[in-house]
């Protein structure tokens, strides 16, 4: 009975938005949780959009859920103005953060719940139900427990399950994998994906973890105190981000601020030296910028290697981080981090000498 | 292998912390409740063991303890006793204050919980300050206002109207008196419970398509379910014992179990007669409240979650 | 919207029930200003004479003291009962606890006209003759209750691992409950402390049959309504409501304090 939609087209022409959000803004007296907000999503992509807390991405899937309504600007689904439509009347349903399960009902009839509120008969029901929970993968014999008696993943799939009968254009989910381990949250973050792929339904995900929003999503918008800053694929996100909020949000980086000396090279501010960059990618002609490199970009360069750039430290501290080690390096007063796969780790590193070395396209260049 | 020589030692430890709590005889809980334990077994249990006891001694004795006969609750049951009668319109006024008071709270109570938002604590001080005010003098101030050449009466006579209507001294008054008398102890335990209803749950079925009376039948008022239960108890118990409204609004136009009681003890000096006309509304009572007791748990109504 | 509608059908409707509570009150009020001995509205000439004459009487300020002094004593014995008491339900996890949450409320789940013609028969049976110190004793048993439910409110909201830091920093056990958990249930203990003196105060039923030859200002008040009216009744009973809201509304702000300076 799920009505599948083929997979979104890889063809470069993109689907047609089915939720479109102009000049949305949202205050609450003084305070603006969200900012001007232009938004097009596609008929059955995966959106997700990231922000540390406080940046309005709740507020922003409040609205776009029907339960809190803009100060400013339209939303329209389909191309209909659906500001002032209640929750109740629109074809969109959350996944609460709170998964907001029915506590004095039993899963089926948390899943059967939309399909009661339509009206359906209980035999249709239950059947409807059963289906869901093996979509969701819960097993059969689950239909009469009592939900608060389920483990947190098994709560999640009933959330899913529950959100799916009510057969949605749009999805939307509110942090529902915050509350649960590491190890079950990939699963579950790689099942939602697939559900997604197999309903072909319209999914917004709302997270502060980018790592989460990296491994799901179609395109990533990064949220900051009330805006959008880049919305794009996750390798543009992650290769071309816009501003050092956004590689800063992506993981640990390396910063050093740079201006232009009277001979016109880069020179560096924190640590001496001059630098060769890439131009900004806005080309436009700067006195001032930042240099950001990921640690994993940044090398240890042994007797003879050669890089665009080079900066002579002393190893700190070694972290391991599993498959790979993270080193703190002293340049000057600056810490600098560099990764390593294990097969190529230092050995004796403490207080060792080091040249740390990058490349300028390895690196970004940044206005701010 | 780790994992076998930790077992046992897991196995231990609760074993070592009972005997341990053994070894200092109390817990610390236990030793906190001692003080309330003591008070309510000398001032509450007693008392009953005490009107117990009474309740099968000589009719119109004072010898408790020290003869034993069921003649008291023979006259109870025998079919012309009025006590039935009082007894019937205990439970009947109880029944109805109960119902009509669950209508005029609820709102309130959801207004509490949901409406009033920063108003919701002065409102609360609004409703609890009667507490502190006897009822004798709230009761005796609806006589001033209803009695004739009273504040209603004189009012519309002022105004040129025939008056005010007879009210005072009929069953409907105490009616009246207690639903009015009573409302606090049903206010609280609903807006108590109301609380206990998560907005995201009301949220989520709204999303979910459902309109206003079917979230209100399918989330909160199941939810909300055990606060309501414990003011409907609270109200029935408190109106089954209630005497003033009878006698201040009602003026003895019906007789009341309790009023009853009284009588036995202080007209007609028949403590044992009085005395099992007790147990039983006791009996009644208890059986009622700690079988609705027994399906509470306090914890997730008063804040622990 | 429909949602602004029934809001505002609730706030009407909250206001008019709270008219309605406070309506007798105000009749109580206005029929102690009537000059004459019996009340007719509207009043044709007011005058503050019962007043003057309840303040005068030397009856009624026997039966007031007797009235302070039974809520005092109730307040100081009822406040360290109950805070234990507290402790005992919401703070300490014990075998007996859910037996004992329940056994608190029964007291409050009992009629007061036949709790109070239990402990007359009790006190009779044991040979105590009744006075106003028996009273005490009678208002604490349905006081301890509520006054044990309002602090363990405050209880429920106190995180346990500060008291196991204070031990862990040294403190005994005194010490622990005199620098961390008293202050910190000092809100909950206040309100409590109001709670038993005003529920004290406006007591009617337990006094009735445990004062003895001592009377309250409830009892006296029922004496005179039933024979013997004179606007002295609402005089008294307008004094009484207005020293509970004197006590309440400095109670009140006295808390906001503490609880401003708790939270500070």
């Amino acid at each position: 009975m799920l009505q599948t939609s083929p997979a979104a087209p890889q063809s470069a022409e993109l689907p047609k938005p089915i939720l479109q959000l102009v000049g949305i803004r949202k205050t609450f007296g003084a305070f603006t949780a969200v900012e001007n907000i232009d938004l097009d999503v596609r008929e059955g992509e995966f959106l997700t959009i990231v922000g540390p807390s406080g940046s309005g991405k709740t507020t922003l899937l409040r609205m776009l859920a029907g339960m809190d309504t803009p100060s400013e600007g339209n939303i329209t689904l389909h191309g209909q103005l659906i500001n002032d439509v209640p929750p109740n009347k629109r074809p969109t349903c959350l996944v609460f953060q709170s998964l907001a399960l029915f506590p004095h009902k039993s899963v089926g009839e948390n899943i059967a719940f939309p399909l009661k509120v339509k009206g359906v008969d209980p035999a249709a029901r239950k059947a409807r139900a059963l289906e869901l929970m093996r979509v969701v993968r819960l097993p059969e014999s689950y239909f009469d427990k009592n939900v608060m008696k389920c483990s947190g993943g098994e709560r999640q799939r009933v959330a899913l399950a529950r959100a799916l009968a009510y057969d949605p254009e749009v999805l939307f989910f509110d942090e529902p994998l915050s509350a649960i381990d590491y190890k079950l949250k990939k699963t579950l973050e790689k099942e939602l994906k697939d559900l997604h792929r197999e309903t072909g339904k319209t999914f917004i995900y709302i997270t502060h973890s980018l790592e989460e929003a990296m491994v799901m999503s179609d395109r990533i918008g990064v949220m900051r105190a009330g805006r959008i800053v880049q919305i794009g694929t996750p390798e543009e996100i992650y290769g071309a981000p816009v501003d050092r909020f956004v590689c800063e949000f992506v993981g640990e980086v390396n910063t050093l601020k740079v201006t232009r000396g009277p001979d016109g090279a880069w020179q560096g501010v924190d640590v001496p030296g001059t630098f060769t960059l890439a131009p900004p990618r806005s080309g436009a002609d700067l006195k001032e910028a930042f240099v950001v490199v990921r640690p994993e970009f940044m090398r240890i360069l042994g007797p003879g290697e050669s890089a665009d750039n080079r900066l002579e430290g002393v190893v700190y501290n070694e972290y391991s981080l599993g498959s790979r080690i993270q080193y703190q390096v002293r340049v000057g007063a600056k810490v600098m981090l560099v990764e390593l796969s294990r097969g190529r780790a230092l050995p004796a590193s403490a207080d060792r000498k080091v040249t740390l070395g990058w490349d300028a396209a390895d690196a970004f260049t940044l206005e701010s | 292998m780790a994992d076998l020589a930790i077992a046992p030692a897991r196995e231990a430890a609760p074993e070592s912390t009972a005997q341990l709590r053994h070894a200092r005889m109390l817990s610390v809980g236990a030793r906190c409740a001692l003080p309330v334990a003591l008070l309510l077994g000398i001032g509450f249990l007693a008392p009953l063991v005490a009107i117990f006891g009474y309740a099968f001694a000589t009719p119109r004795s004072f010898d408790v303890f020290t003869s034993f006969t069921l003649a008291n609750f023979a006259t109870l049951f025998d079919t012309t006793n009025t006590v039935w009668l009082s007894f019937f319109w205990s439970c009947g006024l109880a029944l109805l204050t109960v119902a009509i008071l669950a209508v005029i709270a609820y709102p309130i109570a959801y207004g509490l919980n949901l409406v009033f938002g920063r108003w919701s604590a002065l409102i609360s001080v609004f409703f609890v300050f009667p507490l502190f005010v006897s009822e004798n003098v709230r009761l005796y101030g609806w006589v001033l206002f209803f009695i004739k050449n009273g504040v209603l009466d004189g009012t519309l006579k002022w105004l040129g109207l025939s008056g005010g209507p007879e009210v005072l001294y009929t069953p409907g008054i105490t009616l009246f008196g207690m639903v009015y008398t009573y409302l606090p102890f049903m206010l609280f335990p609903m807006t108590l419970g109301l609380a206990l209803v998560p907005r995201d749950l009301v949220d989520a079925a709204r999303d979910l398509g459902a309109g206003r009376l079917f979230i209100w039948r399918e989330i909160e008022l199941p939810l909300a379910m055990p606060g309501i239960l414990i003011g409907m108890l609270l109200t029935f118990v408190l109106a089954i014992g209630a005497t003033a409204e009878a006698k201040i609004l009602g003026g003895q136009s019906i007789i009341v179990i309790s009023h009853d009681i009284e009588i036995a003890f202080t007209y007609s000096q028949n403590w044992p007669l009085g005395s099992a006309l007790a147990v039983l509304v006791t009996f009644f009572i208890g059986a009622l409240t700690l079988f609705a007791l027994s399906k509470l748990d306090l914890d997730r109504m008063l804040g622990r979650r | 919207m429909g949602h602004r509608r029934t809001n505002a059908a609730i706030w009407t409707w909250t206001l008019f029930v709270l008219v309605a509570i406070y309506l007798p009150i105000v009749c109580g009020a206005l029929a102690s200003f009537n000059k004459s001995r019996y009340f007719g509205f509207p009043i044709k000439t007011y005058s503050t004479e019962w007043w003057q004459k309840t303040l005068d009487s030397i009856e009624i300020g026997m039966i007031v003291k007797t009235s302070i002094s039974i809520a005092l004593l109730v307040t100081v014995f009822s406040v360290v009962i109950a805070t234990f008491g507290a402790l005992a339900f919401a703070r300490y996890e014990w075998k007996g606890r859910r037996f004992y949450q329940k056994l608190i409320l029964l007291p409050i789940f009992f009629p007061q006209p036949v709790l109070g013609l239990a402990m007359l028969l009790g006190f009779n049976a044991v040979g105590i003759q009744t006075s106003w110190m028996t009273a005490v004793f009678a208002h604490m048993i349905w006081i301890v209750p509520v006054v044990t439910l309002v602090i363990a409110i405050q209880v429920y909201g106190f995180d346990p691992s500060l008291e196991e830091a204070a031990y862990d920093l040294g403190c005994s056990r005194t010490q622990v409950f005199r620098e961390v958990t008293l202050p910190l249930l000092w809100p909950g203990i206040w309100s409590g402390m109001l709670f038993a003196f005003l529920l004290s105060w406006s007591n009617f039923p337990l006094s009735l049959y445990t004062t003895g030859a001592d009377s309250t200002i409830p009892e006296w008040l029922y004496a005179k309504m039933v024979a013997g009216y004179t606007p002295m009744v609402p005089a008294l009973g307008t004094m009484a409501t207005l020293g509970a809201a004197g006590l309440l509304l400095a109670g009140g702000l006295i808390g906001l304090l503490l609880r401003r300076r708790a939270a500070a």
